[in-house]
């Protein structure tokens, strides 16, 4: 016979749950710092911690590179983020199976300019950036993602990505070699043949000796 | 009689090489400006692109068996060398009507022509590319009008996007353009003058940096477009005489591909004597084969 009390604590239970597996999810560990130059600090909860090398980088920080520093990332899929200096962004969720494999990432970029090396899974997955206008999404690849006055930028040294507009729905695939741009509340422009001297430029940005 | 039919046919000869000096403008970018693909006028930019064109022209004739239609089937394939440098390729195939005796089939000579993207300035959507085109004479059908003198003609190429001036719905205005002159290695074939220009009204450039409207899917990805390319003897003209063509129509853009279709308006009477109609079927290579055959042979990337 179960009592009322029992009730009222598994009914408790089962209104807890989600939120703290959610919470288990946001302190789960998504990657780690393998580089590291100036004073990059991670915020979680209010807090603002300086990472060093070695330190976890977990679901919900929104980590900050000053604009003398830059950050290099190995994430649990063995993806690599490389963030240029000024650049802002957070981990919005990142989940992988028991194998390692990639299931499901996305990074919310504020300000910045990232290069993203994603690693390969042979499942489908997701692994997104979002910014204020738009989305770009992938599989694998080898790419750079960089917020700009107005709108976003996205180069491909390998592999390809689909950038999709907020405002209008709109995508444009861009493949390797490729560069394509967004700006607010429009459609993509159409991609482009990226001059050597463009990829260089973000490349450098990004390096992480 | 004979000299006549001579004359009518390298009349024909000269209008299919208006039409079959055919290139596409698929894909060639200047900062966020694409220029997209046309039919007349060569690419202005070196590339890694595949294309088919075909253009069918009314001629004036003078008679039972002499030429009253033109038509041309162009492949041109391009090739990057480096990433300013490229090379392109061309053959024609030429069908000549003639009144009453059936037709006259064959090819126009081997074409070539190595191309020099001297200026980008990606800023103000303005380019320039420095073009060497080589005919090759004798590798052509002389009954369809291929002349056994070839001939070389340096080029200039340029393309201006209007998005850097504040000019509101007019940003999406672009002009093309290219002058050359055409040097014959050999008399009787004539010295020519060669001049284009392509003015366009982008709409994928419309949506993606004036303004997005919602328009249904067909027209976001159109430009409509009106090309002029003229041809003059230079110096003495061995019977060669002015051609002229305007031909407005548009370029539709998929992902790697393009298709062009535009009416011919002959200008002058050597030209044509009625309304024609020319096609592309357009393939990037760059973009479709990125790893492969899409990209310079020599590049530092």
């Amino acid at each position: 016979m179960i009592t009322r009390r029992e009730i009222l604590y598994l009914a408790g239970g089962l209104v807890l749950l989600p939120l703290l597996s959610r919470l288990a999810l946001a302190d789960a560990a998504a990657g780690s710092v393998v580089a590291v130059h100036g004073q990059c600090v991670s915020e979680k909860q209010g807090r603002s911690v300086p990472l060093k090398t070695g330190d976890a980088v977990a679901v919900g920080d929104t980590i900050t590179v000053p604009a003398d520093g830059k950050l290099k990332l190995r994430m649990g899929d063995g993806s690599v983020i490389s963030l240029a200096s000024g650049t802002r962004m957070t981990v919005a969720a990142y989940q992988t199976d028991a194998s390692g494999q990639r299931q499901n990432a996305e990074l919310s970029l504020a300000q910045g300019l990232l290069r993203a090396v994603v690693a390969p899974v042979d499942h489908p997955s997701k692994f997104e950036v979002s910014t204020a206008v738009g989305t770009a999404a992938v599989r694998s690849t080898d790419w750079f993602i960089e917020i700009q006055p107005n709108g976003t930028q996205v180069g491909v040294l390998t592999g390809t990505v689909s950038l999709s507009s907020r405002a209008t729905g709109r995508a444009v695939t861009i493949p390797t070699r490729w560069g394509a741009r967004l700006e607010a509340g429009r459609d993509p422009v159409l991609g482009r043949v990226w001059a050597p001297a463009e990829f260089q430029a973000v490349i450098s940005r990004t390096d992480v000796p | 009689m004979v000299g006549m039919r001579a004359t009518i046919l390298g009349l024909a000869a000269a209008v299919g090489c208006v039409l079959s000096g055919s290139a596409a403008f698929a894909y060639t970018a200047t900062g966020d400006r694409q220029f997209p693909a046309a039919v007349l006028l060569p690419q202005i930019t070196p590339g890694d692109e595949f294309y088919l064109t075909y253009n069918t022209l009314p001629l004036g004739s003078s008679g039972p068996g002499t030429p009253d239609r033109v038509s041309n089937f162009t492949t041109t394939y391009m090739k990057t060398i480096t990433d300013n440098l490229g090379i392109v390729l061309e053959e024609t195939g030429t069908r000549v009507g003639l009144v009453g005796a059936g037709a006259l089939s064959g090819w126009q000579n081997f074409d070539a022509e190595i191309k020099y993207l001297a200026l980008n300035v990606p800023e103000h959507e303005f380019l320039v590319t420095l073009g060497l085109d080589r005919e090759t004479g004798g590798t052509g059908t002389t009954r369809v009008g291929a002349s056994q003198s070839g001939a070389t003609t340096p080029r200039v190429y340029f393309g201006k996007g209007l998005g850097d001036l504040d000019i509101g719905y007019l940003r999406p205005l672009a002009i093309r353009g290219l002058v050359g002159t055409q040097f014959a290695d050999t008399a009787p074939r004539p010295n020519l003058i060669t001049t284009g220009l392509i003015v366009e009204y982008s709409i994928p450039y419309l949506q993606s940096k004036v303004q997005s409207f919602d328009l249904p899917d067909v027209f976001r990805n159109l430009t409509p477009v009106a090309e002029f390319t003229m041809t003059t003897p230079a110096g003495k003209s061995f019977g060669a005489r002015t051609t002229a063509l305007i031909a407005p129509g548009f370029a539709y853009a998929g992902e790697g591909w393009e298709f062009a279709l535009e009416a011919l308006v002959p200008m002058t009477r050597a030209t044509g004597t009625g309304v024609g109609v020319t096609a592309q079927l357009h393939f990037a290579l760059d973009f479709l084969f990125p790893n492969s055959i899409g990209k310079p042979l020599f590049s530092v990337q």
